[in-house]
């Protein structure tokens, strides 16, 4: 048998008929990004190439460093006192930046979307970077950009014409920047004024303080630079919205015109204070026109539906999925989800449209729902007036991470935990499972098929992981994929 | 000696009897009378983390927020006309927010200047809240006293009710906070209320959409340190909330004593001047105008932020400097075409 393998962590079907190349997945797994041909299953590619890794090097050295030295202190020292645990080589991270970084600066990439149809953006999971692919005619990847976030980002997306990235992060910030960056970056040279303290003797009194403020006016005589100017990012880019809370998902959104107004785009984000907050889209993303009240517990989930811009469906830690008119914070179904008991984390909303078939004269609207370490695909279909209610429910072999539409098949792709047991986030398999499955839309059903393609690429399966794991190994694994469910909130605040 | 390792210390002992009792007061029953709380048993450390959970509450939504409890003076007499959570509606909405009330100085300065408008002090410190909750009710409490005796018999002046102790500036509502006052104000502080909160997440959860007229942020914890300027209640990216919940129109006051945090806030509401001349890129200082020197003079609100709250005093005492900003919300920009 053969060892533990990653499963996919993202998965990606792309179309590319419109512009006369073959259809690919692209689906990411462990630390690699890999592309198959749609029809015959073949593995077209994967990235990083293990002997090209001297290539990334350079690339990836630069920024990465950068984002060492100037990232807030708190999380240096985390990750410091993190490596201390593991093993003695906490130094090669952090300061010396040159081979080690580029190979091995990440264990996991959660986040990939398709721009146009043929750039690949990814963000890698510890270096916080956001990279950008070329995908060729022969679904050769390419990187073309490396850019470093401040903060590991929760989601990524892309602005309703697909040339610029939209991003949220942990700490509340959505960026947006170009897919491909307009040109040379020039860094704003912050005015090179001396560093001054901002208390004085006139804002602060007790002993304490006044210590403290002596000390940082020694400090301030030492140090040349302004600490409040420092720009952080290295290329250009804007931020554009910020919550004082934990972004979980961002997604834009067009609107197209009508009698009364013209096409507006609008960015809709997420957070785990249960808000859901309508911005008006670039360049006028800091006008707030909504926010959409209805959840008790965090967000996690955004999907409006391509078939009706109106529409939203948010889910999160709630037993209920709402479908809303969210521009008027109206909400017009509470969708309670099926066997609530206990706590239920929504991990995924997808929207899958099939044309008309020789099956059926009408087209089929599916929302497919997971939940956090369920092997359960709820599945629910959308009427006319956007009333949306429950099918039958599909069962994998085990715990659905992602999926994506094949329409051109009629059917989806599901990738599934290959590691850990059906209906557990933390129990490991003693051998791998299946790493996708597939279903087709047929006499009114989602029933499972086997696909050449699929079973091409399970029988090559991903990588392998060592085989002797930690425990304190795989519970890290283990929060790469089921993270969301930490989002709860238990109370322990302080007064 | 084991007692006495559990044993809290006297200090404490004191504080919470003392908190029990004006808990207890709230709750005697109409017409008795009610003490001004003292602010020493209320004294909390000046910061808290805005990125922490607490233990909140905090409406669904701005429809589901009752405001009964808080104004009963300004209940709506028809019964039916409930909320989202089934609480009474009001008879006008809340209009002014003070962020970071602390120990409601300006609130109760604001009070009987703008008599028939709601207006709502927040602040995290649950403390803070628990003695300008008291010091409102013992407020209302007095006026009511006074009132009666007014209208009453004026000759029959034995119940002990709140003497001042010296002479007061006819400007000024109160006197020594501590003993409250022997004038009626208009309003009879029955405007204004105080509620825990976390306004950096969560005052879209109680004000709608352009609802508010006037927002005041005083003396704002200023987090020196520049690892902790996210923590600061003036961003840009903040600042398109206070945009959201305030009225084309509405005014955002500021005062602070850090000279930096002044800088900071003008940085953040107004766009700085561009050397190649080129448009800034969209953002919410589009949203917001500086008021002119003159009208923010003559503005009486103005005179309470700088003398009445506690904060301002105590930077009169220490001789401190005290920076004042307003800014105007404008209209939202055209949709682009």
């Amino acid at each position: 048998m053969a060892g533990l393998q990653h499963p996919f962590h993202c998965l990606r079907y792309v179309n590319r008929q419109s512009t006369g190349q073959s259809d690919v997945v692209i689906a990411t797994a462990g630390r690699n990004l890999y592309s198959y041909n749609a029809s015959n299953g073949q593995r077209l590619d994967v990235w990083p190439q293990v002997d090209a890794s001297a290539e990334d090097k350079t690339a990836d050295a630069a920024p990465a460093s950068e984002s060492e030295s100037q990232g807030p202190p708190e999380k240096r020292r985390k990750l410091s006192s993190h490596e201390d645990q593991k093993d003695g080589e906490k130094e090669p991270k952090s300061k010396d930046s040159g081979k080690k970084e580029a190979s091995n600066s990440w264990t996991n990439i959660p986040l990939l979307t398709i721009a146009q149809g043929k750039y690949v953006i990814i963000m890698t999971s510890e270096d916080k970077c956001v990279r950008v692919m070329n995908l060729d005619n022969d679904g050769k990847l390419k990187q073309l950009s490396a850019r470093t976030m401040p903060k590991k980002l929760s989601a990524l997306t892309l602005t309703p014409d697909e040339k610029n990235i939209l991003c949220c992060d942990k700490f509340g910030d959505v960026y947006t920047f170009p897919v491909i960056p307009s040109g040379e970056y020039v860094k704003p040279q912050p005015k090179a004024k001396p560093y001054e303290p901002a208390a004085t003797n006139l804002t602060v009194h007790t002993k304490r303080n006044l210590e403290s403020l002596e000390q940082q006016m020694r400090q301030a005589a030492l140090s040349k630079t302004n600490q409040e100017e420092r720009v952080v990012l290295n290329f250009e880019h804007q931020l554009i919205i910020g919550h004082v809370s934990l972004l979980t998902d961002v997604i834009s959104v067009a609107r197209p015109a009508d009698s009364t107004v013209g096409q507006r785009t609008y960015i809709l984000t997420a957070d785990r204070d249960e808000h859901i907050r309508v911005s008006r889209g670039l360049p006028q993303a800091h006008v707030i026109e909504q926010f959409c009240f209805g959840h008790s517990s965090f967000v996690s989930k955004l999907c409006i539906p391509s078939w009706d811009p109106t529409v939203l469906i948010s889910g999160g830690g709630d037993n209920y999925l709402l479908v809303w008119n969210w521009l008027e914070n109206q909400i017009l179904q509470k969708v309670e989800l099926p066997g609530s008991q206990g706590e239920t984390t929504v991990s995924g909303i997808w929207d899958v449209s099939l044309g008309p078939t020789a099956d059926s004269a009408e087209a089929t609207n599916t929302i497919f729902v997971a939940r956090e370490g369920s092997s359960q695909l709820l599945c629910y279909t959308v009427a006319n007036d956007n009333t949306i209610s429950q099918q039958d429910t599909l069962q994998l072999s085990g715990n659905v991470i992602d999926l994506t539409g094949i329409d051109s098949k009629g059917s989806i792709l599901v990738s599934v935990d290959t590691l850990r047991e059906s209906e557990s986030t933390s129990a490991w398999r003693s051998s791998s499972g299946t790493l996708l499955e597939t279903f087709r839309f047929t006499s009114g059903k989602w029933t499972p098929v086997e696909d050449s393609m699929v079973l091409k690429i399970n029988s090559e399966g991903t990588e392998s992981l060592p085989a002797s794991l930690e425990e304190k190994q795989k519970k890290e694994l283990n929060e790469t994929i089921y993270s969301l469910g930490n989002l709860r909130k238990r109370g322990d605040g302080d007064e | 000696m084991v007692d006495k390792v559990d044993n809290p210390p006297a200090k404490r002992i004191k504080r919470e009897e003392y908190r029990r009792n004006v808990q207890a007061q709230q709750e005697a029953p109409e017409g008795s009378v009610i003490k001004m709380p003292q602010k020493k048993f209320f004294r909390q450390r000046a910061h808290a983390n805005p990125f922490s959970d607490h233990k909140l509450n905090y409406p669904i939504s701005p429809a589901h927020m009752d405001w009964s409890s808080h104004f009963p003076a300004f209940v709506d007499p028809d019964e039916s006309k409930k909320n989202l959570s089934g609480g009474r509606k009001l008879t006008k909405e809340v209009e002014v927010v003070d962020i970071g009330c602390g120990f409601g100085g300006l609130m109760v300065g604001l009070a009987p200047l703008l008599p028939d408008t709601l207006m709502v002090g927040m602040e995290i410190r649950i403390s803070v809240l628990e003695y300008l909750s008291s010091r409102i009710h013992a407020l209302r409490n007095q006026q009511q006293r006074l009132k009666s005796k007014s209208t009453n018999t004026p000759t029959d002046s034995t119940e002990p009710i709140a003497t001042p102790v010296q002479s007061t500036d006819p400007s000024s509502p109160t006197n020594d906070d501590e003993i409250g006052t022997d004038k009626i104000f208009p309003g009879n502080f029955e405007n204004i209320t105080a509620i825990r909160s976390n306004t950096m997440k969560f005052l879209p959860n109680f004000f709608a959409h352009h609802q508010l007229s006037k927002i005041f942020i005083c003396f704002p914890d200023p987090h020196f340190k520049a690892r902790k300027h996210k923590a600061r209640i003036v961003s840009e990216t903040l600042n398109s909330e206070y945009a959201y919940v305030l009225r084309p129109g509405g005014l955002l006051y500021t005062i602070t004593d850090v000279e930096e945090y002044h800088h900071w806030v003008l940085r953040h509401f107004l766009h700085g001047e561009l050397e190649d001349g080129s448009t800034p890129p969209g953002s919410s200082k589009d949203l917001f105008e500086r008021v002119s020197e003159e009208e923010v003079d003559a503005d009486p609100c103005v005179r309470v932020m700088k003398y009445e709250t506690e904060e301002s005093k105590k930077v009169t005492r220490n001789k401190g400097n005290k920076y004042v900003a307003v800014f105007r919300r404008k209209a939202d920009p055209e949709w682009p075409v």
